[in-house]
């Protein structure tokens, strides 16, 4: 059953798109209805596919899926998780504590859950020089402006 | 345990395998106003006509040694400018904007809050005229033929114009078209994403006319790829002598593509004399003569008091031009 | 042609001045370089040395800047074949053979032939700048909004029917990918879709946030499953040098392929990703055993890598005879090269014949440094797969994180980035092709615009298919290339009921 998850999320897709799409508002110029025809176009075609993937899964449903039951195998969803949590504290920290020292909390974080904690000196190595160095090339060689 | 080492350096050395970077002298100014670097910010990408000024302002004020402090530019594009300008507005006197009639318009169709009153116009510096063009062999001599023939039929003729709707080269057209009672929103504009491309439409004949910036057309002119027949400038511009203006074809219009600076709300009165005079000085110039020629814009300069009275002015033409275009109700 | 070779010869004499020759040196290890990482493209790296070239001989500005286009087509494949992260749209096709090489422990092989690829199409179109510049401007003049469509919707079913078996899923991503191109200002007519009063979603998604998401982040996501049993890196990484059987293989790919890239090169607004991703289907179509594409084929790196070098030189065309950037580099380019007083325009080859000569000498000069220099480097680049894949993965991801923070400065993309990763994650594991999602992300606002352009301009429908002998030629083709793997089912069905 599972392997119609996709599928249903897709028609479902489809279908919000397309009345967020009957939704847009009419255009002032030229034809009214000209911001809306093409992803009309798409919404439609996306239903008709989602419908036909639909029917192929159904066909296969007895089968396993084996690669989507890697990711709750080890500590996958450890990594996983842990990363996009990582990430949310580093785009909080971009802009207000700048570019290097998150980047060397987000990176060293980084190596240390994937790492692990035993490694901690070359963790932290690598952290502190890596980011140094891209700060350096990045903000001063190439003069983009990093926060 | 070699092997990252290894790897860090080789890593190391492509990305310090920059360019030569400039090194930094000391940004210590006096005890007055301009405390620390100067920020310029240009609220598009590197290379259009926002980050040129930046950057052309930027190199003369420092190499000419107008302001000893240092400067850099920083590009903010998105939203048409308002990513920059929201930027702007939380900054402090360090930092100026580059500013053209978006911050007018924007606002104006509705997708910025913000207006050049949420910040202090410090200059209007640079302009370009907008001409209009046709292929060599049309029948259209002049701009008055295209706007008679719109009138008699809006939808006979499919006009090119980039980069947006409710821009300078659009807006231009619109007053035009105003004046010989055109119905403007049933006119068939196609919006191509930069000027190159109206330029390969209307040599490629897949536009009839287009309207663009006299920079943009003015070597195909030259070249006899396209025929300018109208601009909007005052008089007829140096180079183009044979291209009639749209005064001398009874439409009573003047239409600049202006560029300025501003800076954030609230400046104190001794921060704007402190603008007012560095950029009145870097525009006497003759660096600044020769970026206005080489990009050929036409100086346009405005100080301070002057920008915020011309953008007033401004701000009343366009809303009357967007409703007329039917792009704002 | 017009080709007047006494100008030829003279700008090859100012070419080869020893401060011409680093110039040239400079900007291709530098296009290397930013071709190398996530995000930074030619674009920014011309960009960047737009304050430096103030000042200098514009022929050597523009000498320099086409240095940094072009040796950003060689790095670019780099990332694509070491680690399966392109950084640009037109080094995508690299992906689909050449990390498989490197998986198969063909690293160095696949790093050699694309070097040696790029430098063979280079040439090409080089040769095909000398001779058919002219003629080639005007011919691309006559690319009007139907044809672009036509082109675009052909590449896009060229790519979703390289999905082996899978067309549906192929079909799927495409269609999300054009949905996400319509995320924008709508260009005719100003209406805001599906924007959410974000401002920042105003002007569309960027699509290099999407390919590094998708790829890079996506990619490491991926690698995080089973990342405890992997050993400590030192994967095979082969021979450096290429035997004469992938040799044999891929020098008609390579010869094909170029001026195939040239000539959409030379069509405004087309460009790399188009040229690589079109030369890519046509050479598996052509194989005689298509079913080793994919699986690390020696020509599949060949072909899309000749081809994008190749586009990258078609692409001055435009600039050179007309005036007309015809990517998103050449723009920044010609903005930079107006900025030292330069006005390319239909009167540069009558005015100042000397420097058009000098650079595309020094487009020939600079591709046989490439060559070697790329080749020298991957003895050094390899030396990446050694790193421990715990450690290679975490700094991927940071790179891909500044990648993105530099094309627009802002954290909006930064989730936009994460939800692609994790979007390229469960395209990875329920096995949908990422390439038809990309492409269509890539073209999609512009297949959406000469779409509607055209129907302004032929006031019907069907016209579009057939307007031109042009667009009807590649409407039969978008055809066939959907009908084209029924039909091989089919054939191999009856086959195997005669055996």
């Amino acid at each position: 059953m599972i392997r119609l998850l996709m599928p249903v999320f897709f028609i479902l897709l489809a279908v919000a798109y397309l009345v967020f799409t009957f939704q847009l508002p009419e255009s002032q110029i030229g034809n009214p209805n000209g911001p809306r025809y093409f992803p009309a176009l798409i919404g439609f075609f996306l239903l008709l596919i989602s419908i036909i993937y639909c029917i192929q899964e159904w066909k296969q449903r007895k089968e396993e899926l084996e690669e989507v039951k890697q990711l709750f195998t080890g500590r996958t969803p450890y990594l996983i998780g842990s990363t996009l949590v990582l990430i949310l504290i580093y785009t909080f920290l971009f802009e207000r504590i700048g570019f290097l020292y998150s980047t060397i909390l987000f990176l060293g974080g980084l190596l240390f859950v994937v790492n692990g904690r035993k490694k901690w000196l070359i963790n932290i190595v690598v952290a502190v020089i890596f980011s140094f160095v891209s700060w350096y090339s990045f903000s001063e060689l190439l003069q983009v402006s990093l926060p | 345990m070699r092997k990252w080492i290894g790897f860090i350096s080789v890593l190391s050395l492509l990305i310090m395998a920059g360019c030569g970077g400039s090194s930094s002298g000391d940004g210590e100014g006096g005890a007055e106003f301009p405390q620390e670097d100067i920020e310029f910010v240009a609220p598009a990408s590197p290379g259009g006509g926002w980050d040129g000024t930046a950057r052309a302002m930027q190199k003369i004020m420092s190499d000419e040694g107008i302001i000893e402090e240092n400067i850099n530019v920083v590009n903010k594009p998105g939203g048409s400018g308002e990513v920059g300008w929201q930027y702007l507005s939380g900054q402090d006197a360090h930092h100026l904007a580059i500013n053209s009639s978006l911050v007018i318009t924007n606002n104006l169709l509705g997708q910025s809050e913000l207006t050049y009153e949420d910040f202090t116009p410090l200059g209007i510096l640079t302009t370009e005229w907008i001409s209009v063009a046709v292929p060599p062999e049309s029948e259209f001599e002049k701009g008055k033929d295209v706007m008679e023939q719109l009138k008699e039929d809006p939808t006979s003729l499919k006009i090119g114009v980039a980069p947006g709707l409710g821009n300078n080269d659009h807006l231009s057209f619109v007053q035009a078209a105003k004046e010989f009672g055109v119905d403007i929103p049933k006119v068939e504009f196609l919006i191509y994403e930069s000027g190159g491309d109206v330029v390969s439409a209307l040599l490629g004949g897949h536009v009839d006319v287009a309207t663009m910036s006299v920079s943009e057309a003015k070597e195909q002119h030259n070249a006899g790829k396209f025929n300018m027949i109208a601009v909007s400038s005052e008089e007829r511009i140096e180079g183009l002598e044979g291209v009639p203006t749209w005064k001398e074809q009874g439409v009573d219009m003047v239409f600049p593509h202006w560029r300025g600076v501003m800076g954030p709300p609230d400046m104190t009165e001794e921060e704007i004399a402190y603008w007012d005079d560095k950029i009145s000085e870097m525009v006497d110039s003759e660096a600044w003569q020769k970026v206005l020629e080489n990009n050929e814009w036409q100086s346009f300069y405005k100080d301070s008091s002057e920008s915020k009275a011309f953008l007033e002015e401004q701000t009343k033409n366009y809303d009357e031009l967007l409703s007329e275009s039917g792009l704002t109700d | 042609m017009g080709v007047d070779f006494q100008n030829v010869i003279e700008g090859l004499m100012v070419s080869i001045r020893p401060l011409n020759l680093l110039w040239v040196l400079i900007g291709g290890f530098l296009g290397t370089v930013v071709g190398m990482l996530p995000g930074l493209g030619p674009a920014t790296a011309v960009a960047v040395l737009i304050p430096i070239t103030f000042g200098m001989d514009p022929t050597s500005a523009l000498i320099l800047m086409a240095a940094i286009y072009y040796g950003a087509m060689y790095g670019g494949s780099r990332s694509s074949i070491l680690l399966n992260t392109p950084g640009d749209g037109s080094a995508i096709a690299a992906t689909f053979d050449g990390y498989p090489m490197s998986q198969k422990g063909q690293a160095g092989q696949a790093l050699t032939i694309s070097a040696i690829a790029s430098l063979i199409g280079g040439l090409f179109a080089i040769v095909g700048f000398v001779l058919l510049a002219k003629p080639l401007a005007s011919f691309a003049l006559r690319f009007g909004p139907a044809e672009y469509f036509m082109l675009m919707l052909f590449t896009l079913s060229a790519i979703v029917s390289l999905s082996k078996g899978n067309m549906v899923k192929g079909f799927i991503a495409m269609s999300i990918g054009l949905i996400l191109s319509t995320v924008g200002i709508d260009l005719q007519t100003g209406v805001h879709r599906f924007t959410f009063d974000i401002p920042q979603l105003s002007e569309g998604i960027d699509f290099l946030v999407v390919i590094i998401g998708v790829y890079a982040v996506g990619e490491v996501l991926y690698n995080f499953i089973g990342i405890d049993s992997l050993g400590s890196g030192k994967k095979k990484v082969g021979k450096k040098w290429i035997t004469k059987e992938q040799w044999q293989q891929s020098k008609w790919p390579m010869i094909r392929s170029g001026p195939m890239g040239f000539l959409i090169g030379v069509l405004p607004g087309a460009g790399g990703s188009i040229a690589s991703m079109l030369s890519y289907t046509t050479e598996r179509q052509l194989s005689k055993n298509p079913e080793r594409f994919g699986k690390g084929a020696v020509e599949g790196v060949a072909a899309p890598e000749s081809a994008n070098n190749a586009a990258s030189v078609g692409a001055f065309i435009p600039l050179l005879t007309m005036g007309i950037p015809g990517s998103g580099t050449t723009a920044v380019i010609l903005g930079a090269v107006i900025m030292l007083g330069l006005r390319p325009g239909p009167l540069l080859f009558e005015n100042s014949p000397d420097m058009v000569w000098t650079l595309v000498n020094s487009m020939f000069i600079g591709n046989i440094m490439l060559v070697i220099m790329n080749i020298l480097m991957v003895g050094l680049l390899v030396r990446i797969l050694d790193t421990p894949p715990k450690v290679l993965y975490p700094l991927i991801l940071v790179l891909a994180f500044i990648g993105t923070y530099t094309l627009s400065y802002s954290m909006v993309d930064f989730y936009i980035l994460v939800i692609f990763g994790l979007i390229g994650l469960a395209m990875k594991l329920l096995n949908f092709p990422i390439a038809p999602l990309i492409l269509a992300v890539i073209v999609g606002s512009d297949m959406e615009q000469n779409f509607r352009k055209s129907v302004v301009s032929h006031d019907n429908y069907l016209n579009i298919f057939f307007a031109s002998s042009v667009s009807t030629t590649l409407t039969i083709m978008t055809i066939l290339s959907v009908l084209y793997p029924f039909f091989l089912g089919w054939l191999q069905k009856r086959k195997q009921k005669q055996a």
